[in-house]
């Protein structure tokens, strides 16, 4: 009934951990496409020589790591959405197709999806999809050329169009409407690739000297609006791109300590990681592109935090470049008594303090054996009650997670014609012929689980969570089940793009409740979302949620949420107010501004109330001792964007 | 200051009959330079380094760098250790004892050593590890040390080798079971070599509680006094300190001097550019056979010992560094731990020449030399007299003089007796060996300029008596530059003075090695024992200086030091009629045969001394010149030079100012017994 997977194996398709192997698999997706890059963009050789050999001297013990994602990012992902360009959902017709060969469902069919759609928000996939134009116009760069000349002394420097639009937004409904119309009221005037913390140094100290803007950006992940460019900004903006900084500086695998580069995306660090028999454990859902920068700058929390701990568990030492100085604790001690922790200030700095630019971070042994399973339960109530006693108990794996019923069916839709989607249904109508009569389609809910550790502890850590199921009426529903719910977390995030494709607009938002007010609050922030629907004559929407995360005192609820445009004049601006009259519920039913997601730009209205006054005060104090020049004039938690114009903000529209 | 009575020969209870065999028989406890909880064997240290966190991120470097797989590399390692690794068998080493002691009898070799110094380092010796940093004059040096220890019942010191005892048959692997292990000098580039070094020197300093033994010098001294230090051995063995994983490392400067070098011919003949055999088993066994022979006294000086915790204390940026934020095992050595090594080193350097023992063959050594200049034959009785002089001078400079002048002149004769001899009057003679004829397979090896083999023979014996001169001169070097400043140009105030022989002494530097921040007090001293002697008469109210009118020790201030300014003059001058760049090799063939030019040739027969001649006092002027920022070194395989015209005028100018041609037929000299002549009369 369980599949035992050796980690050490090669990685089979369909574990989570495909995703990271899809890379490999990219052939020479090499930066040979630098020769197009623009006059001003070429790198000086001498600089870059000086700095060869300033990294070779100063230590040898340096794993420079080649990236999955060129320096040329359009090369390989999509411009206008998620993802890796090859990869993306198609309707023909009646046929649904998920392209490409990265994931499981890669180059299959998928019959049950446009009917899923039709049926639920009424598209019409008939007709050809929306995809945007390569825009050939941008705004011209800001950015003086004698401010460039000294910057192209330090690393290398572009001017791009391109180069700089992919660069002015990260991954909110609002970047991805304002991206395809080519209407962002503000981009970035130039990008910049440091490879070193010197290097970082050195252009920090130039962004003061000239008075510039200074946007970290990782991997554009973003669902906060955190790294999207400030639309008022009239300074010069350069997005200081930490894609280079992406060395293993050195690996203490006695210590299980790892100092790396700031800008390593994900899936390379764990890549690099279990080539020698290790793993960090850190997985966000968009761990695929996004870096351990930005999930330092974020609080980002990993779907395996039970048994790695979310970035700020994980994180021994952070180096930072701030306007007045290198930032870093002197010692390497797994804690410290020396009043307030400051490290915790950078974390969730969302880029406003300065550039994270080297991490010593915790590495574990790879566990010998990883093993998914799945367990059904009559509704999202009993479901939740066994959350919360595995809980209280401490008995997590790895990973645990609830889906709500709108999921599950969702799940099913996705299925291909290889049939593994409908694994879970065939099964269960057995199971629901020959014992558990009673269990309703339309209200049953799945935990879907990820156990490591040896086979010994696996196997007992397995048997226990199966006794607690029993007591909330679970059942056992079979690895393959959990295994494809954790293979679906990296090709959900593409189905927003043929959403928008099709007049879909939809989007995630997350929070953290305590135990006791979760129920409620999932209830009401369903019925408010229905509410607000109605109030605008939106009938044809989904509203989702699970349970990601569980912890001693509360867990967190991720929602989805998506509806057809219909006659909406301007569906951004509508799916924006519905999801913030959701966020107002939330914060009313005791939960958060966010569990991981960040408060960045979108979530500033709740910022200070859920601080304090005291606590807003901190942070612009904070803001004055690092960067009295908001030279990270980003914007975000609690800072103003600067003006000097009247608001431009312009229209988004499908 | 005479310090004799405070030595004690330590090889006397051995001659006793039966005296060897019991001593080398006895049971060995020996003082260990650290407790540790576990015992380390050879092989384990091997094994520590092969497995080190320090080989394993470095080799994942260059596996990603490369390509390389890791099996490769950690096969490449292994290879490395093993030919790197020191190795401990006792009942060699008391073989080799056993050797030792019948050779150093044979020899007719006392060995002396200051015990209570020993005595007290024993004392305080459990806690930290310990580096022995001898001076290296002979190769002997390794053997002495190493039976100063089991004399004393402290540890089999780890002593590092060079390659060229490895690729000797027995002798090679003996000397790695008694505690060598092998290093190559140059690391050329391999970065995986010179890690696997560093790995080893570090553990074999934290973990093998054994004293560690090494040359600051890098290489024997061919001119038998001390040259500035190389840094990298000293720097790799303070790493342990300063991760903190030792609380302390105890630095002790020992010095050993040599009434008689085994190697002072090949010496001079290496001075003047003609090859050196390769060191091999052969030759080592021939070099046996002529050691029935007097050898004298060999003087082991220990010093305190400095620790490297109460050193930098003074600069709390070398206890706390940065570093310490990474894995113990990575901490790498910072700029400024660098520069404070540099500085121990340099300040090592300077106590090892401190405790240089002045012993009477250095004295006879001197009279001898000043005679020949003076074209003079003295009898022993001026020899005494002279001799006392030099020892209140050098006691004023502060030299350690080991010296017990009745018998101890006579003893040295019979020592020296290939080399200096009283003729039947009782006046003393430098003996000038007949000339050498060289086959044409050496004329080829030649680094030099080739020269009359008469010439070249005479040479090579003044070089010889020179090199006993040698140790003492750079107590002499700041007077003797103060006192040819003010010959020149008497009449100027101190300042002027002292900032001329501040450059020259920098031009030096390499020839005679100094530290930086001693020089305000040297000058110091070198003024007020010309002015207290009368060798410069200095009017306190104008804070001036003029010539005074002890004429014996002006003699002596300006001859000791004439070799040394007519190369580092002839030097500029080369550089001066060079357009471009020049490698070192090429100046200083250059350098050589424009001194046998500048001091005017008479018949076949040179008027100089033989000692500018040295290639190797040409390579250290270039380097001085450089210092003095008149040349522009550039490293790499060739170090090569180019001029800086305008700061190279002004050193060809200052040197010319403290030149003096001293005339002298070396040849045919009153104070010189002329083998060659001799036999055709
Ligand atoms: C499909 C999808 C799934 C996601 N799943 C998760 C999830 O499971 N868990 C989770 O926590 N988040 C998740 N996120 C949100 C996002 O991935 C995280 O916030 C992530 O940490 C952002 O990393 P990034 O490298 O993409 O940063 P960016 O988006 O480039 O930047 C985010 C912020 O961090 C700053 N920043 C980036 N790098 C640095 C640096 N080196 N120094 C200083 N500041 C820096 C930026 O200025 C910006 O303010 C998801 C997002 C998407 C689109």
């Amino acid at each position: 009934m369980l599949s035992d997977r050796n980690p050490y194996s090669p990685i089979v398709k369909m574990s989570a951990a495909s995703a990271s192997s899809s890379g490999s698999k990219m052939k020479n997706v090499e930066n040979d496409n630098s020769s197009k890059r623009t006059v001003g963009s070429v790198k000086k050789k001498s600089s870059g020589d000086k700095n060869k050999k300033s990294e070779s001297n100063t230590s040898s013990t340096i794993i420079k790591v080649k990236s999955v994602i060129p320096k040329r990012r359009q090369d390989l992902l999509k411009w206008y959405g998620w993802g890796y360009k090859d990869s993306m959902f198609k309707l023909e017709g009646n046929a649904a197709t998920f392209t490409g060969n990265r994931y499981s469902i890669g180059g299959q069919t998928l019959p049950h999806l446009a009917q899923w759609a039709i049926d639920k928000f009424g598209i019409d996939p008939s007709r050809d999809p929306k995809i945007p134009e390569l825009p050939k116009t941008f705004a011209e760069s800001r950015l003086p050329e004698s401010i460039r000349l000294e910057l192209e002394e330090i690393a290398e420097v572009s001017i791009d169009g391109m180069d700089r639009l992919i660069r002015a937004h990260g991954q909110t409904l609002k970047d991805m409407a304002q991206l395809r119309t080519n209407s962002f009221p503000r981009i970035p005037d130039a990008v910049i690739w440091p490879d070193s913390h010197e290097q970082v140094e050195q252009i920090v100290a130039c962004a003061s000297r000239h008075n510039f803007v200074i946007i970290p950006f990782g991997g554009g992940t973003s669902v906060s609006g955190a790294v999207t460019c400030p639309a008022k900004e009239t300074r010069p903006i350069v997005v200081l791109d930490t894609s280079d900084l992406n060395s293993i500086l050195w690996l203490d695998k006695e210590q299980l300590l790892a100092r790396v580069q700031a800008g390593i995306v994900g899936q390379d660090l764990e890549r690099e990681m279990r080539a020698r028999g290790f793993t960090v454990g850190h997985e966000p859902d968009s761990y695929e592109f996004s870096t351990l920068g930005g999930w330092v700058a974020t609080r980002a929390s990993g779907m395996k935090k039970n048994t790695y701990g979310n970035i700020e568990d994980l994180i021994v030492n952070t180096k930072v470049v701030t306007a007045r100085g290198v930032f870093e604790k002197s010692c390497r001690v797994p804690r410290v008594s020396c009043g307030p922790e400051w490290e915790h200030v950078i974390m969730g700095s969302e880029g406003c303090f300065g550039v994270v630019t080297e991490v010593t971070i915790k590495i574990r042994p790879l566990p010998p054996v990883v093993r998914y399973g799945s367990l059904v339960f009559p509704d999202w109530e009993s479901g939740f009650y066994f959350e919360r006693e595995v809980a209280r108990r401490r008995l997590q794996p790895s990973s645990i997670r609830l889906m709500d019923n709108e999921q599950f069916r969702f799940g099913q839709a996705l299925k291909t014609e290889n049939t593994w989607g409908g694994v879970l249904l065939d099964g269960l109508k057995r199971l629901y012929i020959t014992k558990i009569k009673g269990f309703d389609p339309a209200k049953l809910c799945v935990v879907t689980l990820l156990m490591e550790g040896s086979a010994e502890e696996v196997s007992e850590r397995e048997s226990k969570l199966n006794n607690i199921a029993a007591q909330f009426g679970g059942i056992p529903a079979g690895a393959t089940n959990g295994e494809n719910g954790y293979t679906l977390t990296f090709v959900i995030a593409y189905l927003r793009d043929v959403a928008m494709e099709y007049d879909v607009v939809s989007e995630s938002f997350e929070t953290s409740v305590p135990w006791d007010r979760t129920l409620a609050l999932c209830a009401n922030v369903k019925q408010r979302i229905r509410n607000e629907c109605a109030k605008r004559g939106i009938d044809k929407y989904l509203i989702s949620h699970r349970l990601t995360q569980t912890y001693d005192a509360g867990c967190c609820i991720y929602f989805y949420f998506g509806h057809y445009i219909g006659n909406c004049v301007d569906p951004v601006s509508t799916y924006e107010e519905i999801e913030e009259a959701a966020r107002d519920e939330i914060i009313a039913c005791g939960g958060s501004i966010s569990h991981h997601h960040g408060v960045g730009k979108l979530r500033k209205k709740w910022y200070a109330d859920t601080v304090s006054e005291p606590g807003r005060q901190l942070l612009l104090a904070a803001k004055k001792a690092l960067d009295p020049d908001n030279i990270f004039a980003l914007g975000n938690m609690a800072f103003e964007e600067h003006s000097n114009n009247t608001d431009v903000s312009v229209k988004s529209k499908l | 200051m005479n310090v004799g009575r405070a030595y004690v020969d330590i090889l006397e209870p051995r001659r006793k009959p039966g005296g060897i065999v019991g001593f080398m028989t006895r049971n060995w406890y020996p003082q260990h330079t650290m407790t540790l909880d576990k015992k380390y064997s050879p092989e384990d240290l091997k094994d520590l380094v092969a497995n080190s966190l320090y080989m394993d991120s470095i080799m994942e470097s260059i596996c990603s760098r490369t390509g390389a797989t890791k099996e490769e590399l950690q096969k490449i390692v292994h290879n490395f250790l093993e030919e790197m690794g020191l190795d401990k068998k006792v009942h060699v080493i008391r073989w080799m004892g056993v050797l030792f002691l019948k050779i150093c009898f044979m020899m007719k070799i006392k060995m002396f050593v200051n015990e209570v110094a020993v005595f007290k380092l024993k004392s305080i010796m459990g806690n930290n590890p310990v580096l022995f940093l001898p001076t290296h004059r002979s190769y002997a040096d390794f053997c002495l040390m190493t039976y100063l220890c089991y004399h004393f019942n402290i540890d089999f010191p780890a002593v590092a080798a060079g390659m060229d005892f490895y690729s000797m048959a027995v002798i090679g692997r003996r000397m790695r079971e008694t505690g060598a292990f092998y290093i190559r000098r140059t690391l050329g580039g391999d970065e995986l070599y010179a890690v696997t070094l560093k790995q080893y020197v570090k553990t074999v300093v934290a973990k093998h509680a054994a004293p560690i033994e090494f040359f600051l010098e890098g290489t024997r001294s061919r001119s038998n006094k001390s040259m500035p230090p190389k840094y990298g051995m000293l720097s790799m063995a303070m790493v342990p300190f300063f991760s903190h994983e030792v609380s302390d490392i105890t630095i002790v400067p020992v010095n050993i001097s040599y009434d008689r070098l085994m190697e002072t011919t090949l010496f001079a003949y290496e001075h003047l550019g003609v090859p050196k055999p390769k060191e091999s088993t052969g030759g080592f066994l021939k070099a046996l056979h002529n050691l029935n022979d007097h050898f004298g006294y060999i003087y082991l000086n220990v010093g305190l010992p400095i620790s490297a915790r109460e050193f930098f204390n003074q600069n709390p940026k070398v206890l706390n560094s940065p570093e310490t934020a990474k894995p113990m095992d990575l901490q790498a050595v910072t700029p400024e731990q660098f520069k404070q090594v540099q500085s121990l080193a340099n300040h090592v350097i300077t106590v090892q020449q401190k405790n240089t023992m002045v012993t009477i063959a250095n004295f006879v050594a001197l009279t001898l030399m000043q005679n020949i200049q003076l074209n003079k034959l003295a009898t022993i009785d001026e020899v005494y007299a002279d001799i006392e002089l030099f020892i209140k001078d050098l006691g004023y400079f502060g030299a350690s003089i080991f010296v017990d002048l009745k018998d101890a002149v006579e003893r040295i004769l019979v020592v020296h007796q290939k080399m200096m001899k009283l003729d039947g009057e009782k006046r003393l003679k430098l003996i000038i060996a007949s000339p050498m004829e060289l086959s044409d397979e050496v004329k080829k090896k030649i680094k030099g300029h080739l020269m009359h083999p008469e010439t070249m023979a005479t040479s090579v014996s003044v070089i010889q008596l020179q090199l006993y001169v040698n140790p003492v001169l750079h107590f002499l070097v700041p007077a003797s530059l103060l006192y040819l400043c003010v010959f020149h140009d008497p009449g100027q105030v101190t300042e002027v003075y002292f900032e001329r022989v501040k450059v020259l002494r920098k031009m030096l530097s390499h020839e005679f090695f100094y530290v930086e921040s001693d020089m305000e007090d040297k000058f110091q001293e070198a003024l007020t024992f010309c002015s207290r002697h009368d060798v410069l008469a200095y009017d306190k109210e104008m804070d001036t200086l003029k010539l005074g009118k002890d004429k014996k020790r002006q003699w002596m201030l300006t001859w000791t030091l004439a070799p040394f300014i007519t190369t580092l003059h002839v030097a500029t001058l080369i550089m001066l009629e060079q357009h471009g760049r020049i490698t070192e090799a090429e100046a200083a063939k250059r350098i050589q045969r424009k001194v046998v030019e500048f001091v005017q040739p008479r018949e076949e027969h040179w008027l100089g001394h033989p000692y500018s001649l040295s290639l190797e006092v040409a390579r250290n002027c270039l380097r001085g010149l450089a210092d003095a920022r008149s040349l522009i070194k550039y490293r790499g395989d060739n170090i090569s030079y180019e001029a800086v015209p305008v700061n190279l005028e002004v050193a060809h100018r200052l040197t010319l100012s403290v030149l003096h041609r001293i005339p002298v037929d070396f040849h045919n000299n009153k104070a010189v017994c002329n083998q060659l002549l001799q036999s055709r009369l």
